[in-house]
């Protein structure tokens, strides 16, 4: 028997209900993730800089000839510095101009890592059985038409003190947070693919010719690059909106948050 | 249910854990987290090229920093230039001598644009020019005109994508003999692995001569479709691509497919590269 002081320093051991949510492999390579990717989209961008893919008639007053040069010609008058505006893009989000042979043996050793670091992830999603709330449902359609509703009516309902009921979430994600991760799976897989497709379109003919072309290949993977960028800015915004749980069950693999009352929104 | 490490379930089913152990864990969990957030920083910050490094605040403790760590300078070059030998070994091991890399239409060719890095030659080389063949099993030096090579071998047309490690590509018709005719005709020393490919005709960019040379494995140089080209869209090759005579391998990026060839010197040891010398891959497998 504990006496009423000593209890104070030290309560009882109670029993706390949790969920177990992410697998460890699943929490050490989903935040690898984010020193990876900036290093890729770094160097990525600088490759891109030696030949840009998405290309048009130079501009008589910018000189700009691409896209990437033609949003740095935009974001320069946004926030100007110095140096050439066309290059805004690859000296500020990339890793600058003329060092191609520096940034593809990066760019490599980073692929290599991303792809290790894929697999780690793939890993711990089935050993974890995280897999199985990131499977598209045949609810999700309608149920992320029902998230896009919320969402949009947040802000307008909280301003005019309506009731705005959560729409139901089976499971730790709603639809619209499914469809998010699972897309940007499609993409980590499809990132890959299109560079060994680039990287070893000889060898590898079979891969080319599933981008259509070399082309192709470079397109999509520009694309894929795109995606996580855009992705991060909802994730980071809905995960501060959702809480600490959220992202303490990344750090430490579990959630408070059991059946009844998760929605988590991240 | 609060055993001491419970099994993983899953995901969606609650369990009990006594909480001072899940505060404990959790005090663990965020300590790592915070340690591996550090040294990923740091070890992110070390990759950056040294021109990125020097534009952001606090360069030089940082610097300091990961160097502590044994993060130097040195150690980062030593690891980009294995990564570009793993890569290299990567894709010697997806190489098939027997494979046939995709070919395309005449009607499917696209503009490609002249890539020499420094001015282009003139039509004066094209005078004396002859193409010179050393370490062969003869012991022999050989000169071959372009007039004995037409005459002697037969000439292949194929449709292949040029790859430059720029990212841009193109599609052309090229026309040639083959390196392996060439080869079984003035067969290598015993025991040469590689061929130094060079051009003594090469400029710079302000027009004085800089010889340009690349290393190849005779695998390449044996493979059906790894050409030495004479034409270029049914023509013979125009100044800009490399006449009178150039490699054209569509198993390598564009930067060996060496123009305005005039020497082939077959070697036991891998020959020097120009580009490699400039810190890109030495193999350059497509």
């Amino acid at each position: 028997m504990t006496s009423p002081k000593s209890a104070r320093v030290m309560p009882p051991d109670v029993p706390v209900r949790i969920v177990r949510r992410h697998h460890a492999l699943v929490r050490l390579s989903h935040w690898l993730n984010v020193p990876l990717l900036l290093l890729l989209i770094g160097s990525g961008l600088s490759i891109h800089w030696a030949a840009p893919v998405l290309v048009h008639a130079i501009d008589p007053v910018t000189r700009s000839k691409d896209v990437v040069g033609d949003l740095g010609v935009a974001l320069d008058r946004v926030i100007p510095t110095a140096g050439a505006s066309r290059d805004w893009i690859y000296d500020h989000l990339g890793f600058g101009t003329r060092n191609l042979a520096q940034v593809l043996s990066l760019h490599w050793l980073l692929a290599y890592l991303f792809m290790a670091n894929g697999l780690l992830y793939l890993i711990g999603l089935l050993a974890g059985g995280g897999w199985r709330v990131l499977v598209p449902r045949p609810s999700d359609p309608s149920g992320a038409l029902a998230m896009m509703r919320y969402y949009l009516g947040v802000v307008p309902m909280a301003i005019g003190r309506r009731p705005w009921p959560h729409p139901p979430v089976k499971g730790p994600y709603n639809a619209l947070q499914r469809g998010g991760y699972f897309t940007v799976i499609v993409a980590g897989l499809l990132v890959v693919l299109s560079g060994w497709a680039m990287h070893k379109p000889s060898q590898l003919g079979w891969l080319e010719r599933l981008f259509i072309d070399y082309n192709g290949a470079r397109v999509v993977h520009f694309a894929c690059m795109v995606l996580f960028a855009l992705f991060v800015v909802p994730h980071v915004i809905l995960v501060i909106l959702d809480g600490f749980d959220t992202f303490r069950s990344m750090v430490t693999g579990w959630s408070k948050r059991v059946k009844e009352d998760s929605h988590g929104e991240v | 249910m609060a055993k001491s490490d419970p099994p993983r379930p899953a995901t969606d089913t609650p369990i009990e854990v006594p909480g001072r152990k899940l505060a404990a864990q959790t005090r663990r969990d965020f300590l790592l987290f915070t340690a591996g957030t550090i040294a990923a920083g740091l070890g992110a910050w070390w990759l950056l090229p040294s021109a990125v490094r020097g534009r952001l605040p606090g360069s030089e403790s940082l610097d300091s920093l990961a160097a502590r760590g044994g993060l130097t300078s040195g150690r980062r070059e030593a690891l980009l230039d294995r990564t570009l030998t793993f890569d290299d070994d990567v894709a010697e091991a997806l190489y098939s001598k027997d494979r046939t890399v995709r070919t395309y239409d005449k009607s499917e060719v696209t503009k490609i644009p002249n890539n020499y890095h420094g001015r282009t030659p003139g039509p004066e080389i094209l005078a004396n020019w002859s193409l010179q063949v050393s370490g062969l099993a003869s012991g022999r030096m050989e000169r071959i005109t372009s007039a004995q090579l037409l005459e002697r071998f037969k000439l292949h047309e194929q449709v292949t994508r040029l790859v430059c490690v720029e990212g841009w590509s193109a599609v052309a018709w090229w026309g040639g003999i083959r390196f392996a005719d060439l080869l079984e005709a003035f067969p290598p020393a015993e025991g040469a692995r590689f061929a130094a490919l060079r051009s003594t005709v090469s400029l710079d960019g302000s027009g004085h001569p800089e010889p340009y040379y690349v290393s190849l494995d005779l695998g390449t140089l044996r493979h059906h479709q790894t050409l030495l080209a004479t034409h270029h869209n049914g023509q013979p090759l125009s100044m800009a691509h490399g006449a009178p005579l150039r490699l054209l391998t569509p198993v390598k990026l564009g930067l060996k497919n060496i123009k305005a060839l005039t020497d082939i010197t077959y070697t036991r040891t891998e020959p020097a590269d120009y580009w490699h010398e400039r810190g890109y891959s030495k193999y350059d497998g497509l």
